[in-house]
């Protein structure tokens, strides 16, 4: 059942995705009527196999690498439904839906299923602490989606080339508003997920695991989401420097979560 | 019975031709409600717009051309040898596909306009109207403009004919809301007060913009700006409003650039805040190029606005295979529905022969059985009724059907000739 959802939402995802890229080929400006029906059904079915997973294995598929990404790409896809609802967004599916379905495909790779890794940290503290990361890793996706139509959309205007994309691609501030919610959406999950990730670190291992990948990565991550909000508080252009913070820091996490995993010592448990 | 329709566009009378026809809605309503009061015609729509008029009529008879350019509503005086080089005339099927084209916006000067689909819905209420004690349309021309007003709904829904900028003036809105989303409650300032100048003012007040106009007479200005609630200031103060403006359109006579990159750098020293844009359609130019260079500001001319347009056709002509179809969908519908009519007065006429030969049947076996009850009697009734019935009712399927395809006018003459009914052409010359 978990691998039959899994695939189900992998194949929406993908008819999904080429439904987008044949509207850009096209030249349209609107996604073709079934195209959010997919997405939502695929989403749906992503969600059913997690909710699966938890029934078989008794938890919350928010260890190990494969578990993880699928519920990952489950929240992006859940972010990308609510931006969906306001109709001009629905462009950023274009960057969305590929970035689910590696996500997902990749879950599927290293397999859905429980890492058997023993945790110190588990419980009701632990859940809340992914959950709000997991959060934000996706607001920065959907901010990242923004930024990248945006730099492109801004281009065309700038270049005057009134081509395909010019005709799909929102208007700037469409994609500057998306952006913006996605980074205020983003930052206070991660300060949470880190406030709570250090709060028990300190009480049971007195200590502040500075050294700890993971926190590593977050702290870097926190760092991205507060040079794209600060990068868009003022001055001329603050909606282009937004959009190059929010792209280039997604860029710098992906390649800091390679970096740290290649680096991290054997047996922790890390994305 | 006939469909037919006669009528000039842009594409067989130049403007000067259609503006002798243009305009005569009401005259030309009176004039054909008085030819169904005569018999002449049986129902006429008349479309009327400023690139066509068309008379769309159905008749007992085929109308000569003559009498098409007589009801044909024109000034008086033109005459009628020099109307009929303009005008068109369908008949049959061809009118349906014609309206369906019309409504449709493919034979519109600006492939896939908006105007034309309200404009034909128009002139079709306008015929549902009383004119006087009657109405101009019946069942023939209903059915032709439900279906055609359906298939032009479909079209818009169903195809991008409808989608970006077709003119200057929507051109540079659709470049504004590209960058700025909705207009509403944005600042535009409008430099110059003539045509283009006006046009724009509307179509930014249209989309809920805080307009300014701006001209070297203040009065104009004034007189402008006051149409719709916007400001007017003279040109030499417009150049403090710039660092607030979002949209500037400069459509000025000025023989040199208005907006200089120097007076952008002078008043926005640290660059735009917020994206600006400004649509430049002067010639010569009011706007030095290099301001375009500057950050955060978009500067379009003429040629640009050209190239979105030419961008917007060329996507619309990509859309007309699928227009087309849906058009032939509609045609379809309409040629099943009204070749359906041709085999009606035969079916009629059938039924009528069948129950005149059965009544009279009847009536003799009823003298030979004069014995019979008069509930018995009421029963051989009801047996020979139901065995006519019975017996043309494959008949009467099967010619309903028939119509629907092209084959009909051998099967109605099959028809004719099975049950030794008198041809078409005999029966109108008896009458």
């Amino acid at each position: 059942m978990i691998g039959f959802l899994h695939g189900f939402a992998l194949g929406s995802y993908l008819v999904a995705c080429i439904a987008v890229i044949r509207t850009l080929a096209g030249g349209r400006a609107d996604l073709p009527r079934g195209t959010l029906p997919f997405i939502v059904a695929g989403v749906l079915a992503h969600l059913g196999a997690l909710a699966a997973y938890t029934t078989r294995y008794g938890e919350l598929p928010l260890v190990g690498l494969g578990p993880s990404l699928s519920t990952l790409a489950a929240l992006i896809g859940l972010g990308l439904i609510t931006a969906a609802l306001l109709r001009e967004v629905r462009p950023v599916s274009l960057v969305l839906l590929p970035m689910m379905g590696v996500l997902l495909t990749a879950a599927l790779l290293v397999g859905v299923k429980p890492s058997n890794a023993e945790m110190q940290f588990r419980g009701v503290w632990f859940v809340a602490h992914v959950f709000f990361a997991f959060v934000a890793y996706a607001s920065l996706a959907i901010a990242f989606a923004a930024g990248l139509l945006y730099l492109l959309q801004f281009r065309a205007l700038k270049d005057k080339n009134f081509g395909r994309s010019f005709r799909f691609f929102p208007s700037l501030e469409t994609l500057d508003r998306l952006g913006h919610r996605a980074l205020l959406t983003g930052w206070p999950s991660l300060t949470i997920a880190l406030v709570l990730g250090w709060a028990w670190t300190v009480r049971f291992l007195q200590s502040l695991a500075t050294e700890n990948p993971q926190v590593i990565w977050g702290v870097v991550t926190w760092l991205i989401f507060a040079s794209a909000i600060i990068a868009r508080l003022g001055g001329a252009g603050r909606e282009r420097r937004g959009a190059l913070v929010s792209v280039f820091g997604f860029v710098v996490v992906v390649i800091a979560w390679f970096v740290l995993r290649l680096a991290m010592a054997g047996g922790q448990v890390f994305l | 019975m006939s469909l037919t329709l006669i009528g000039l566009s842009h594409h067989t009378a130049p403007l000067s031709v259609r503006e002798e026809f243009a305009g005569r809605v009401q005259a030309g309503q009176h004039s054909l409600a008085d030819a169904i009061a005569a018999g002449r015609v049986r129902e006429a729509v008349l479309l009327s717009t400023c690139n066509r008029t068309e008379l769309y009529i159905s008749s007992d008879e085929v109308l000569d051309n003559a009498a098409l350019i007589e009801l044909l509503p024109h000034a008086p005086g033109v005459p009628h040898d020099t109307i009929a080089q303009y005008v068109y005339i369908h008949h049959g099927i061809g009118v349906a596909e014609h309206l369906l084209r019309v409504v449709s916006s493919l034979d519109s000067m600006i492939l896939g306009e908006p105007q034309i689909q309200g404009q034909v819905r128009s002139a079709y209420e306008s015929a549902r109207k009383l004119q006087g004690d009657r109405r101009l349309v019946g069942p023939v021309l209903s059915r032709l403009f439900d279906i055609a007003l359906r298939v032009g709904a479909r079209v818009r829904s169903e195809t991008q004919l409808g989608v970006g900028a077709a003119s200057i003036p929507s051109a540079a809105v659709e470049l504004a809301r590209k960058i700025f989303g909705s207009l509403k409650e944005r600042r535009a300032l409008i430099l110059g007060t003539g045509e283009m100048s006006e046009i724009a003012f509307e179509c930014l007040a249209d989309e809920g913009a805080h307009t300014t106009v701006v001209s070297r007479t203040p009065e104009r200005a004034r007189e402008l700006a006051d149409r719709r609630a916007g400001a007017a200031v003279a040109i030499h103060e417009f150049a403090p409003l710039l660092p607030h403006a979002d949209i500037v359109v400069t459509a000025t006579a000025a023989p040199h650039a208005v907006i200089t990159r120097e007076l952008v750098e002078r008043v926005m020293p640290r660059g735009a805040r917020e994206p600006l844009l400004i649509v430049d359609i002067a010639l010569p130019r009011d706007v030095e190029a290099e301001v375009g260079e500057l950050p955060n500001i978009f500067l379009y001319n003429l040629d640009d606005l050209h190239q979105v347009i030419e961008g917007t056709l060329q996507k619309r002509r990509a859309e007309l295979p699928i227009a087309e179809a849906i058009i032939a969908e509609g045609a379809a519908e309409f040629a099943n529905w009204y070749r359906s009519l041709e085999v009606v007065p035969l079916i009629r006429e059938l039924r009528e022969r069948a129950e005149e030969t059965r009544a009279s049947e009847f009536d003799k076996a009823m003298r030979a059985l004069r014995h019979l009850s008069a509930e018995d009697r009421a029963v051989v009734e009801s047996l020979t009724r139901q065995l006519t019935a019975k017996l043309l009712h494959k008949p009467t399927v099967r010619l309903r059907d028939a119509a629907t395809h092209a084959e009909t006018t051998s099967i109605v003459d099959a028809a004719r000739y099975l049950f030794e009914m008198k041809e078409r052409d005999q029966e109108n010359n008896d009458r």
